[in-house]
């Protein structure tokens, strides 16, 4: 069962310094959901995730898991159900990748055989070989190890996640991949976690919810990715949001959620004439030939359409095929990479779904809902 | 025999080689000379055992202290710096120097050598001890603390088993080199090979020398190979790196 974190006036002081870490934090994570702590360094992030384990001490304030304050627990127990990971991973040397992934449990005494059973059901959670278990952490590559990283925080089946740049040190194609997986399996466990980051990207697109953060400790905008993309709260967060914040918003939408055009389907044998005519009033200026199941094959050229019925080879190539749970960013990258105007969409069948095009883009980073230089009189996409 | 030989030692000291005809006793520039070799080997047997139980005895009493002192100056770091300054004088004090220092306290034989051999092996040790946690990755250490292990875990689950290569490679130095520091346990009555380098005579005969240098060599290697051997031991991780 996932546990609720609030932070009540949490505030962190370092030796007698008169500016707090953090100063006065206020925040409520609803059980279940990832909320990103994100800023540039030194806004006092990492400190105030590290609150919530007690890796660093509170000076006023109190932080509530579950509704049970940090404060009344004993801080080794609090750190064995609370899961862990850090950007260096940390994974020890000596142990055998089955030994690290068994850490809490050993700790908490729990028999050989069932952590046995534990440690293979994880290292499955998290896409990796069980017979990976009886290797060293330097057998491993980065990539892995993160994993084993995570799937060792997952352990004792923890109450709260503490991610401190996880895959800060991770190569963007490799992190791109573990971020995907990290949702996947959160979409599996829902976990609370606390994510921390400098990346907004990252945040946006990890985050249920979002503190932005700013130096001292304090929250200049606690809201969903979207709501911080299209009303920023002020300056300092549409600052650090960045100027493409309409771009980014590309990164919170699938291509199911924009209307696209409707294809004009052709299929092999069928006469021109009667493909011509569904031309006429149509988006896209050439037809898509199916096959019986209606999986695009390739759009009819010109030339295609002078002869008397439509070929079995289409005269000019499929180009990207997107698809309907692909991320919107994502879209116009293919569309931009396959140098094309537009571009078959499909369906988790395979089937035609309609056309996106550049153009559908672009109008809707015009719209007004994409607008998001008047802050406020915007209204949240549904 | 040896007293045959030391008789004879005087005139032919400088001597060249002249006949390999002689029995070689008589010529002690023979660098070395199997017959007198093949009868006396037995006479060799005791002081290398000796030897070996004086390496032993103090290697493993200067690791207990040196191990000790380390961990006692890794909880309080500033006890450190003076740690080391103490044990590097120790060491610094003339071998036979610090028997006669001894000797009013602890007497002729074993028990001085085995104090004064104790006292040099701590500054290598301590230093390799103290390095070897040093050097424990700050993440690992971090993530043990994160997981929610005690101080007390993070030492011997952590911080130690990963300065075991540190700690066997002080170990080794100051095995080798207690080793080659007995022979001069025989100065105060304690034994050991160099009752067989040292002992009357035996400067001048090349022999008894060369044998017994040869068992400390290779009552050294011994121990340096049994230190690898459980080095190769404890740390399987190390090979599974470089692999």
């Amino acid at each position: 069962m996932p546990s609720a974190v609030r932070y009540e006036n949490a505030t962190k002081r370092y030796g007698d310094s008169t500016t707090a870490a953090v100063d006065r934090l206020n925040l409520e994570v609803a059980a279940g959901e990832i909320c990103v702590l994100v800023g540039p360094s030194g806004c006092g992030k990492t400190t105030a995730m590290r609150l919530v384990n007690r890796t660093v001490e509170l000076s006023e304030g109190d932080v509530l898991i579950g509704g049970e304050s940090v404060r009344e627990r004993d801080p080794a127990r609090l750190r064995r159900e609370t899961g862990y990971v850090i950007q260096q991973i940390g994974l020890f040397p000596h142990r055998t990748i089955a030994e690290n992934v068994g850490t809490v449990p050993q700790l908490l005494g729990w028999k050989k055989d069932r952590i046995a059973a534990r440690t293979t059901e994880l290292l499955e959670l998290v896409g990796l070989d069980p017979e990976l278990g009886e290797r060293y952490p330097a057998q491993l590559s980065g990539g892995q190890q993160q994993r084993v990283g995570v799937a060792r925080a997952l352990a004792a089946d923890p109450l709260v996640m503490l991610m401190d740049e996880p895959f800060g040190a991770i190569d963007p194609i490799n992190r791109e991949r573990l971020q995907n997986e990290f949702l996947r399996l959160q979409a599996e466990i829902g976990k609370t976690v606390l994510f921390v980051t400098h990346d907004i990207d990252e945040a946006i697109k990890m985050g249920d919810r979002i503190a932005v953060m700013r130096e001292g400790g304090r929250v200049a905008q606690y809201a969903t990715p979207a709501e911080l993309l299209m009303a920023p709260a002020n300056e300092f967060v549409e600052d650090f949001v960045g100027a493409d914040r309409a771009l980014k918003r590309l990164a919170l939408m699938r291509v199911s959620d924009i209307s696209l055009w409707e294809a004009p389907l052709a299929h092999v044998g069928q006469a021109t004439a009667e493909v011509r005519e569904k031309l006429r009033g149509a988006e896209v200026p050439y037809p898509l030939l199916v096959d019986a199941e209606r999986r695009p094959l390739g759009w009819l050229s010109e030339r295609d359409l002078a002869l008397e019925t439509v070929p079995a080879r289409p005269g000019s190539p499929l180009g990207p095929l997107l698809d309907l749970d692909d991320v919107m960013r994502d879209a116009l990258a293919d569309l931009l990479q396959g140098e094309a105007q537009y571009a078959a969409v499909a369906d988790r069948g395979g089937r035609i779904a309609g056309v996106l095009s550049v153009e559908i883009i672009s109008e809707f980073l015009a719209s007004p809902a994409a607008k998001t230089e008047e802050h406020g009189a915007v209204e949240r996409p549904k | 025999m040896i007293l045959a030989a030391v008789g004879e030692v005087g005139e032919g000291f400088f001597k060249e080689r002249t006949s390999e005809t002689l029995p070689c006793q008589a010529k002690s520039t023979h660098l070395f000379c199997f017959d007198w070799a093949k009868e006396n080997i037995d006479s060799f047997a005791t002081p290398a055992q000796q030897h070996v139980e004086i390496v032993a005895i103090s290697v493993v009493a200067g690791f207990a202290i040196a191990f000790a002192l380390a961990l006692v100056a890794h909880r309080r770091r500033w006890l450190q710096p003076p740690l080391l300054a103490a044990t590097g004088v120790i060491y610094t004090v003339p071998s036979l120097a610090l028997f006669f220092i001894l000797l009013p306290v602890t007497g002729l034989g074993r028990d001085t050598v085995i104090v004064a051999l104790s006292a040099y092996t701590l500054q290598v040790i301590y230093r390799n001890v103290t390095t070897g946690l040093a050097n424990v990755p700050s993440a690992a250490k971090e993530a043990a603390r994160g997981m929610g292990m005690s101080e007390r875990q993070i030492l011997w689950r952590v911080e130690l088993p990963l300065a075991v290569p540190e700690i066997v490679a002080g170990l080794r130095i100051a095995t080798v080199s207690t080793v080659a520091l007995a022979t001069f346990a025989v100065f105060i009555n304690a034994g050991g090979l160099g009752t067989k380098i040292y002992g009357s005579g035996n400067l001048t005969f090349p022999t008894s020398i060369v044998i017994a240098g040869g068992l400390a060599m290779a009552i050294a290697f011994a121990f340096d190979l049994i230190l690898l051997a459980v080095q190769r031991r404890v740390t399987p991780w190390r090979r599974a790196a470089q692999a």
